[in-house]
């Protein structure tokens, strides 16, 4: 079977539309993700018995497959009368799974800052509130910006996943139309295209967020 | 209140697990009074200074600063810190944030100083540490010496009643800490109460009004400058003042 490039731009606008909702999850996860994530960490550094609560739960949501999550949140919820919007499970889901490596990632991160700044921190009266915000987030970013960027295009190139509760995201749209016209190469290579853009995307925005938190470096 | 020493220690004692770091520490210091702690490395030099604004915890014992006794309340841990400024060894300086930013961080987020005000807070003490040239660096882009200063000058932002010093200049190359001890003689004059870890001796005998010597957690000797110096009591001052000679 030929590779049909007339065929391959037809199938574009339609992947390109699925692509915006594979982007808007992706982005939408990576925050959640995230804010997930550093709460987790900051919960695990709270005290002795949150420690060894926190370590459980991270280890709990790194340790089971995220398709089995997004079908027990999908399948469960509705049991106790909670009805979502599949968009909004998968971009549960993904925030959910993905934030128990980002936990482990923030930990390393806030690991590598000098004691002494907790304690100039708390000498120059700043709440905790104040330094986490001002004090810890900044630094344990700029110690973490490249593998925060895997992690995005990991979160990224999980969006699949959410075919199975139906999501229109990319890679199901690409096999809906090949499912069509029994032509898969086509399809399959733009969707795969526009997910490489994504990902050289994501790792220029995060390479330039490194730049900018590492400037106060520069001599 | 106004009678009250700055800072008291009545019989304080701590303990890191089963070693004893500071033992029966009694010591008063009076408002406006410079006060200079040496002694051996491992002494509770650091520790003693540390209780007084709360990043230790004593065991035994009381502790008071301008009166009020430190509990392990938060809220009089966070109203003696308003109080109290400290100087770190290795400066700690905020690396991600400029010198202007390092000034007025305290200033505008727990004070709720607006941001101009702040800003002129924060020149007048650069200034009074003479590097308001710098305030748009970030610390990494200045010298010992000048990250020093600037961790001086933070603290004075939050205009404290008292400074602690721990080895302000014992990181510093020989060429800086001239320029480090001078912002604190000037601090000294303008009766700022004071507490210094230092080994400097030329520093302790221009501005001290007492030395604290301090060997394994306890203290063995207080004196003003010109005594301790010249006529230690006590075999372990003697042999501790040798040794810096040396
Ligand atoms: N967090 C800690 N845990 C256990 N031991 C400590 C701790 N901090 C200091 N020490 C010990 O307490 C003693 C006094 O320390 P420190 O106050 O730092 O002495 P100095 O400042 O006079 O050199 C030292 O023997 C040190 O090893
Ligand atoms: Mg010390």
């Amino acid at each position: 079977m030929q590779f049909d490039t007339a065929y391959a731009l037809e199938t574009v606008p339609i992947i390109l539309q699925a692509a915006g909702t594979t982007i808007g999850v992706a982005v939408a996860s990576c925050f959640g993700a995230a804010l997930l994530g550093f709460a987790w960490e900051i919960l695990r550094r709270s005290g002795r018995i949150m420690s060894y609560v926190m370590r459980f739960v991270i280890d709990c949501i790194r340790s089971t497959p995220v398709l089995a999550q997004i079908y027990f949140i999908y399948f469960v919820l509705p049991y106790y009368g909670i009805r979502l919007p599949a968009l909004l499970v998968g971009i549960l889901c993904l925030s959910f799974y993905y934030s128990g490596y980002l936990a482990e990632v923030f930990r390393a991160g806030i690991d590598m800052i000098h004691h002494g700044q907790m304690e100039a921190a708390k000498a120059l009266g700043l709440s905790r509130r104040h330094t986490i915000a001002f004090i810890i987030a900044p630094q344990m970013l700029r110690n973490i910006a490249a593998p925060l960027g895997n992690y995005f295009v990991s979160i990224l190139k999980a969006t699949p996943y959410l075919a199975v509760i139906a999501v229109p995201e990319m890679l199901g749209s690409a096999l809906d139309i090949a499912a069509e016209t029994f032509r898969y190469a086509e399809p399959l290579f733009v969707s795969a295209v526009i997910f490489l853009g994504l990902a050289f995307v994501i790792s220029q925005l995060v390479a330039q967020m490194e730049r900018r938190l590492m400037a106060s470096h520069r001599r | 209140m106004a009678g009250d020493p700055a800072v008291q220690f009545v019989a304080v004692d701590k303990w890191y697990g089963s070693f004893q770091v500071l033992r029966g520490i009694d010591l008063s210091v009076g408002r406006g009074e410079r006060i200079v702690i040496c002694g051996p490395s491992g002494s509770g030099k650091s520790t003693l200074i540390r209780c007084i604004n709360g990043l230790e915890r004593h065991g035994a014992g009381r502790i008071l600063v301008n009166g009020t006794e430190i509990t392990g309340q938060s809220r009089t841990i966070h109203a003696l810190r308003q109080d109290v400024g400290m100087v770190f060894q290795h400066f700690n300086l905020f690396p991600h944030l400029t010198v202007i930013g390092n000034c007025t961080l305290a200033l505008t987020k727990s004070r709720k100083i607006g941001g101009k005000e702040a800003r002129d807070i924060a020149m007048h003490y650069l200034a009074r540490v003479r590097i308001p040239e710098q305030a748009d660096k970030y610390p990494a882009q200045l010298s010992g010496g000048q990250q020093q200063r600037v961790a001086i000058a933070r603290a004075l932002c939050l205009n404290p009643k008292i400074m602690l010093f721990d080895e302000p200049t014992s990181a510093l190359d020989p060429e800086m800490i001239r320029e480090v001890l001078d912002v604190m003689v000037s601090l000294a004059q303008d009766g700022m109460t004071m507490l210094c870890v230092t080994h400097e001796m030329g520093f302790a005998k221009t501005v001290a009004d007492r030395v604290v010597f301090m060997d394994q957690g306890l203290i063995v000797e207080q004196a003003p400058p010109e005594d301790f110096f010249a006529n230690p009591r006590e075999e372990r001052s003697r042999h501790f003042l040798r040794q810096l000679l040396n």
